[in-house]
């Protein structure tokens, strides 16, 4: 089986195949990505178009320098950070809370002791993950890129760094402080 | 280490980036720390919440997309070829048709060779020295159309040329044969 890169080369050459079949690998990473740093689905599907046909375009300037999923992910991040600035600009409120949330029904989640199972195996109620996707939404985006390549989409703090230009110490500190402003916010339901 | 400060570490080791120093440290802090082995529950809790937020692919987001890219030319065009199968009976075809003129064609059997100078076929091929342009008027129908087929034999790209509107078209995995949807464009216009 080829690799990414070596699809993306012919794809350079003038591979429609090859295209093809790197669509077939990574779009749903690519709707997941934009889904979880949008928020909405409608933006989550915009955004997620618009990062495949940048990824064509530049394909005839591409060299594997570099892993094809962390080039991958440094065009879908700049991508969804354009779309949400051009959303922004045009008046329009990134949304944050689903028709219809309220804030009042909420059921508190009571995390395993100790002696337990392990908590990433706690069973996320479809109330919690909303309120999870809002609290989310609300994150700076550079700390929420940083916390959802690496505990989403599986990058590590090195892969994070080269996506969003920055030092390892600097995804290290930005991913605590997510996690700081996750739990601040969803202290209610993550009680211990 | 006090908790203020091991807290960023404890959140390292969450993720598995911790270096060994720094998850010893943490482990014999959270040895002696009820409240800080809380706090690590809960952060390995909120890093497996980002995965339940997952979404789903949209309908006809590939048939989008791509018409979106053939829109903008940034797709390779897809390749047009004469289908496998039709190479394979169309040569038995003509084959079976210049034999069944062999055997049938009085002029084939009975005629003799055109007289004239031997050297008049070196370095040309009689099916070419007999080609209908050069020497129509002494052709029947019947060589005509053997000629037709014998040129055709030997030029295989006039006949996927000839055939080519009839090509089909090659579909991916997943492609559909129906025409996508108008191209919908972003809101951003990038």
């Amino acid at each position: 089986m080829r690799t990414d890169e070596e699809l993306m080369l012919l794809f350079r050459e003038g591979s429609r195949e090859a295209f093809e079949e790197l669509f077939s690998r990574h779009h749903r990473a690519v709707v997941r990505f934009a889904w979880r740093m949008t928020g909405d689905p409608s933006s989550a599907d915009e955004a997620a178009q618009e990062i495949f046909l940048r990824i064509a375009r530049a394909a005839p300037t591409y060299h594997p320098t570099a892993k094809f999923t962390t080039w991958m992910y440094t065009v879908a991040r700049r991508t969804t950070l354009n779309y949400l600035r051009d959303t922004k600009e045009d008046g329009e409120k990134v949304p944050i809370l689903s028709a219809g949330e309220t804030e009042d029904g909420v059921y508190p989640v009571q995390l395993p002791g100790p002696d337990d199972r392990n908590p990433e195996q706690v069973v996320w109620a479809a109330q919690l993950t909303e309120r999870f996707r809002t609290a989310l939404g609300e994150l700076p985006e550079g700390h929420r890129a940083a916390f959802v390549l690496n505990r989403g989409d599986g990058l590590s703090y090195e892969e994070v760094a080269q996506v969003l230009g920055v030092t390892v110490q600097a995804v290290k500190t930005r991913i605590f402080r997510a996690r700081e402003m996750l739990l601040s916010r969803l202290s209610n339901d993550l009680s211990a | 280490m006090g908790c203020r400060d091991i807290r960023e570490s404890i959140s390292a080791c969450v993720d598995g980036e911790a270096s060994p120093g720094e998850a010893a440290a943490v482990r014999e802090h959270l040895a002696s720390c009820e409240r800080c082995r809380v706090l690590e529950r809960q952060m390995r809790a909120v890093g497996a919440g980002v995965r339940e937020v997952r979404g789903s692919v949209p309908d006809r987001f590939r048939e989008v997309v791509f018409a979106r890219l053939e829109s903008e030319g940034a797709l390779p065009k897809r390749k047009k070829v004469v289908p496998t199968a039709w190479r394979w009976v169309a040569v038995p075809l003509a084959a079976a048709g210049l034999g069944l003129f062999l055997l049938t064609s009085r002029e084939g059997i009975r005629e003799p060779v055109p007289s004239g100078p031997a050297t008049a076929w070196v370095g040309t091929s009689p099916p070419r020295a007999l080609s209908p342009q050069g020497n129509g008027s002494a052709l029947s129908t019947e060589d005509r159309e053997m000629l037709a087929m014998l040129d055709l034999l030997e030029d295989p790209e006039a006949f996927d040329a000839n055939d080519d509107e009839e090509g089909m078209e090659l579909l991916a995995p997943g492609d559909s044969a129906e025409p996508p949807n108008p191209p919908r464009r972003g809101r951003s216009g990038v």
